[in-house]
This record gives C-alpha cells, sequence and structure tokens, in this order.
C-alpha cells in the first residue's frame, strides 16, 4: 500500500479499537483509546504505561501479553480474600480462600477425596464406554442400513429429544439408586451424541472416494481402513468429545440427586452440612476434571487430523 | 395398502416398546409398581389435566426458562460483543469466562442454593447462566469471524464506528447469534427442570416430578418426562422456523 493511502486509513479507520495488528498500533491511537476511557488521572498512568510498554522489545512485550491472562483471575481471587477478610458477609457463607486450600489438602490426606473421585470416574469411564460404543456401532448401522433407519430412526429420533436430566427420577423407580442406575444413565447421554454424529459422518462421505476405491479395486478392509475411516473419524472423534462433557455433567448431576459416593455426593453432604469449603473444593474439582476430559479430547482431535486442511 | 404400511413402518419399533411396556406391566406386583399399565397413565393424564396441576406446572417451568433465557442472551450478547471487539476486554476477561465456564452447569446448584437460598432467584440465576455461556461463544464467534472484505467496505466508505457496527458487524454476526440462541434455548430448558428437580420449592415440572418420585407415581413421571421432551422439541422446531424465516436475507449455501 502507498504511504499516503495508508496514511488516509490510519485517520479515518473507523475501529481504532478494535484493530489488533495493522498500522494503527502506534502511540496516536494508544493515545485515543485512553480517550476514549476517560482522561482522568488513571488514564494518564495507564498511558504512560502503554507507552512505556510500546518502547519495549517485542519479546518482552509479548510476554507481558502472555502474562495478562492472569490479570482476571488474580483480581478475583483478591477480591475474595479481600471481601471475605473484610467481613460483610456472614464467615459460614463467605469463606476465605484459604480455608478452601485447606479443606482440599484435608480431604486429599485423608483420601477422601481420591475415593470419590475413583468412583465417578469409575462410573464415567464404564458408563462411557457402553453407550458411546453402542452409539457408534447404531450410528454406522443407520448409516449403511437403509433398513435400520427406516424402523430405527423415528425412534431414535424421538428420545433424542427428551433430556438425560428429566429421566433421573424415572431411571431411580425402575432401576433403584444403585450403580446400574448411574451407569445407564450415563451410558444413555453418552449413545446419542456418538450416534449421530456416526451416522452424519458415515453418510457425509463423499460418494466419489467410492467411486475411486472401485477403480482401484480396493478390498473391503482395506477400503475401510484407508478410506471410509479417515473420511468419517473427524465428525464421530468430535461426538465423542460432546458425549463426554454431556455425560460427566449428567454424571455429577446424578450423583447430587441419589448417590452413597462420588464427587456429587461429597458436594451434597457438604451442603447438608453447611460445609462450604468443601462444596467449592467438590465444585473446583469437577471442574478441573471437565475441562481435563475435554482437553485431552480436543489434543486428541487436533493430533489425529492434523494432515486436514481445514 | 402396501404403502401406507411401508410409511408407517418407522411406529413398528416404538409400538413394539409400548407393547412390551404393557405386557411388563401385568405380570406381578412388582412389574406393575414400575411399568404402570397405560391404562393408570390416561387416567393420570385426564387427571393432571382436570386439576390443572399440569398446566400450573408447566407454565412456571415456561416463565422460570424464559426470564433466565432473556436474561442470558442480554447479558451473553453483550459480554460476546466486547470480548470480541476489544482485545484488551477479552485478555481480561476471556481466561475468567473461560475457566468458570468448566465447571458442569448443575454442579453450580449445591453453591447458588447455599448462597441464595433455594427460591426463586437461584432457579433463574442458574437457567440465565446456562443461557448464558452458549450466547457469549456464538456472539463471539460470530463478531470475531466477520469477513474481512466486509470490513474493508466499511473503511472504504468511512463509517463512524457505530455505523461499522450497525451495517457490517451485526449482520454479519447475526446467523451466529442465532445459533447461539438455539443452543440457549435447550441448554435452559434442560437446567430450568434440573434446578426445579434440586431445589424443589415452588411449582415446576421437576418439582412434579420429585414428588411423583417420592410417592413412587411412575404414571405422572412418564407424562412429565414425555411433555418435558414435547416442550423441547416444540421449542426447538419453533425457533428454527422463525430464524429461517427472519434470516431469509441471507445467501445461504
Amino acid at each position: 500500500m502507498l504511504p499516503r493511502q495508508q496514511s488516509l486509513l490510519v485517520r479515518h479507520h473507523p475501529f481504532p479499537l478494535f484493530q489488533k495488528h495493522g498500522a494503527l498500533k502506534g502511540q496516536r491511537s494508544l493515545r485515543r483509546r485512553l480517550r476514549i476511557c476517560g482522561g482522568t488521572g488513571l488514564a494518564k498512568a495507564l498511558g504512560y504505561f502503554a507507552e512505556l510498554r510500546l518502547a519495549m522489545a517485542p519479546r518482552t512485550r509479548s510476554v507481558l501479553t502472555a502474562l495478562t491472562w492472569l490479570i482476571s483471575p488474580i483480581a478475583l481471587l483478591a477480591l475474595w480474600a479481600a471481601v471475605a477478610a473484610a467481613g460483610i458477609f456472614p464467615r459460614n457463607l463467605l469463606i476465605p480462600p484459604a480455608q478452601v486450600v485447606q479443606a482440599f489438602t484435608g480431604l486429599l490426606a485423608s483420601g477422601e477425596l481420591y475415593e470419590h473421585l475413583g468412583n465417578s470416574l469409575s462410573r464415567l469411564g464404564l458408563g462411557f464406554a457402553i453407550g458411546s460404543l453402542s452409539g457408534l456401532a447404531f450410528g454406522v448401522l443407520m448409516a449403511l442400513s437403509r433398513q435400520v433407519e427406516v424402523y430405527g430412526g423415528p425412534l431414535f429420533h424421538t428420545l433424542r429429544q427428551v433430556p438425560s436430566i428429566a429421566l433421573i427420577p424415572m431411571f431411580v423407580l425402575l432401576f433403584g439408586i444403585d450403580e446400574t442406575f448411574k451407569i445407564i444413565i450415563v451410558a444413555k447421554t453418552a449413545f446419542f451424541p456418538v450416534a449421530l454424529a456416526a451416522c452424519e459422518g458415515v453418510k457425509a462421505i463423499p460418494r466419489s472416494y467410492f467411486e475411486v476405491a472401485d477403480v482401484y479395486r480396493l478390498r473391503w478392509p482395506t477400503l475401510v481402513r484407508e478410506i471410509a475411516l479417515p473420511a468419517a473419524a473427524p465428525p464421530i472423534i468430535t461426538g465423542f468429545r460432546i458425549s463426554l462433557t454431556r455425560a460427566w455433567m449428567v454424571l455429577v448431576a446424578t450423583e447430587l440427586l441419589a448417590a452413597d459416593s462420588g464427587l456429587g455426593q461429597m458436594i451434597e453432604m457438604g451442603r447438608q452440612m453447611l460445609r462450604i469449603d468443601v462444596v467449592m473444593v467438590g465444585v473446583l474439582v469437577t471442574g478441573v476434571i471437565g475441562f481435563a476430559l475435554d482437553f485431552t479430547f480436543r489434543r486428541l482431535e487436533q493430533h489425529l487430523f492434523r494432515w486436514q486442511t481445514r | 395398502m402396501l404403502s401406507l404400511l411401508r410409511k408407517t413402518r418407522g411406529l413398528l419399533l416404538p409400538l413394539l416398546l409400548i407393547g412390551a411396556w404393557e405386557c411388563l406391566s401385568r405380570q406381578d406386583a412388582a412389574g406393575a409398581y414400575a411399568f404402570v399399565p397405560l391404562s393408570t397413565i390416561g387416567s393420570a393424564l385426564l387427571e393432571l389435566l382436570g386439576n390443572g396441576e399440569l398446566l400450573v406446572n408447566l407454565l412456571a417451568s415456561l416463565a422460570r426458562t424464559s426470564s433466565g433465557l432473556a436474561l442470558g442472551i442480554v447479558f451473553g450478547v453483550l459480554l460476546g460483543v466486547l470480548m470480541a471487539l476489544s482485545s484488551l476486554a477479552n485478555r481480561l476477561i476471556g481466561p475468567l469466562f473461560h475457566s468458570i465456564r468448566q465447571v458442569p452447569m448443575l454442579g453450580w446448584i449445591p453453591l447458588i442454593a447455599m448462597w441464595f437460598g433455594n427460591g426463586e432467584f437461584s432457579k433463574v440465576l442458574i437457567v440465565s447462566l446456562a443461557a448464558f455461556y452458549p450466547m457469549v461463544l456464538n456472539t463471539y464467534q460470530g463478531f470475531s469471524h466477520v469477513e474481512q472484505r466486509y470490513r474493508e467496505v466499511g473503511q472504504v466508505l468511512v463509517l463512524s464506528p457505530w455505523q461499522q457496527f450497525c451495517h457490517v458487524l451485526l449482520p454479519a454476526a447475526v446467523p451466529s447469534i442465532a445459533t447461539g440462541v438455539l443452543h440457549a434455548l435447550a441448554f435452559a430448558w434442560v437446567t430450568a427442570v434440573g434446578s426445579e428437580l434440586f431445589l424443589s420449592s415452588g411449582a415446576g415440572l421437576g418439582n412434579l416430578m420429585m414428588n411423583a418420585e417420592a410417592g413412587s407415581r411412575m404414571e405422572v413421571i412418564v407424562l412429565c418426562v414425555l411433555c418435558i421432551g414435547l416442550c423441547g422439541y416444540l421449542m426447538n422446531l419453533l425457533f428454527t422456523l422463525l430464524s429461517r424465516h427472519l434470516l431469509r436475507w441471507r445467501s445461504i449455501r
């Protein structure tokens, strides 16, 4: 771009705020940016820091940018600690962060947390394995066979509409509140997204791929391994990931409602005994596990399908 | 005749399932306890419709869902726009948002119940949170994936920031926001029922189900489950039709 044109664009650029990289990342735009925030002392201070930041080497700047990701969690923690220390709210409702850490180490030391976590995860593993594998089989069948689709499709799509959470009371009456009930409900939750993804994934394989396979006279095993599997796998893996996070959510909900062990039961017990520290530890651990499951599957997706050009 | 049979093939499995249910209910007393006969379900439907219990609870659940949904959509869109348009806000709020999002929605219920009690406020809060997450994500995606060409047209026409927002960014982001509302609708409905299961106070389908579970009245639970599934399906369908109608100006691939 010619310099003159560029400067025109800079002067009249409609969105100085929204440009991440480009000609606008100069001091002028920073001042303009700050004028939007208001020209008080705070803004002046911010402007000083902004100019300081610009004067730094790019390397240091990128490190600082990375550090800004930490600001808000740390600010929230500090606010929480300050409010808890000030005692604005009753002490049994808003506990200081240190007490949560203490409860966490306590639960860890007594082995209670491991036990609950182990119970929850084994339920999740078993239920998810049953549900997702049968969902995979059913989905592939439904995609390949017209008969299965015609006979099973309507029932499948009707049952898919019923949320798992709403089924908890019904399954309690049908199967009791034992282990069977939880595994069935996790399996039910995992079944539908995987079956749907498998059906759509297999159906979406372009017909031309099979024609190419025909031309090369590929045999069945080779056809499946070399063509069908790579083409259908990405949506199926995404289906697995979605169903895993949903299954985790439903499992925790189930344990909250009816269980004698597990993470959800620990939270519910803490609630009944007004141990808010235990409840918070439970909520945090639930979040970390959910994140870890999702993250692992995402990395797996990226790793398996890095050859894909999107 | 044959073509009629062909069309109704899909009904075969559901009918078989219902038949098996009825059959199990007639086996013995234990079977009749869990698998209630169809006639009982029918009379329960008449009873619940007659005394208005089903309608009152359904309306209460729907009202909760819609108020939570409205709150979630408004705040979700606001935060999504803020995060998409300002990289500073994205860097400040993003990490917090994404880490809080990891906790399953229903996992918050005990904590919220301890802080805010188990009344109407907690339930609406939970529902609006459930609607909030997909709204933020989809709005953010919609606004940050506006095609560069459109932005450049705005630059060439020297639009003011507000004009750029109204005429370039917003129309490009609306389809994505509509997808967000569709997700938020489903989440809000499920969470409303879920929160009623946990915080059983006041009217609501979840509460009706919990009471039926305590009285082991399977027929009421079956009716509630059917009602929840049907309502979810209808809401989904209505919104899809509505958004298709409203977004008909958009060239569809």
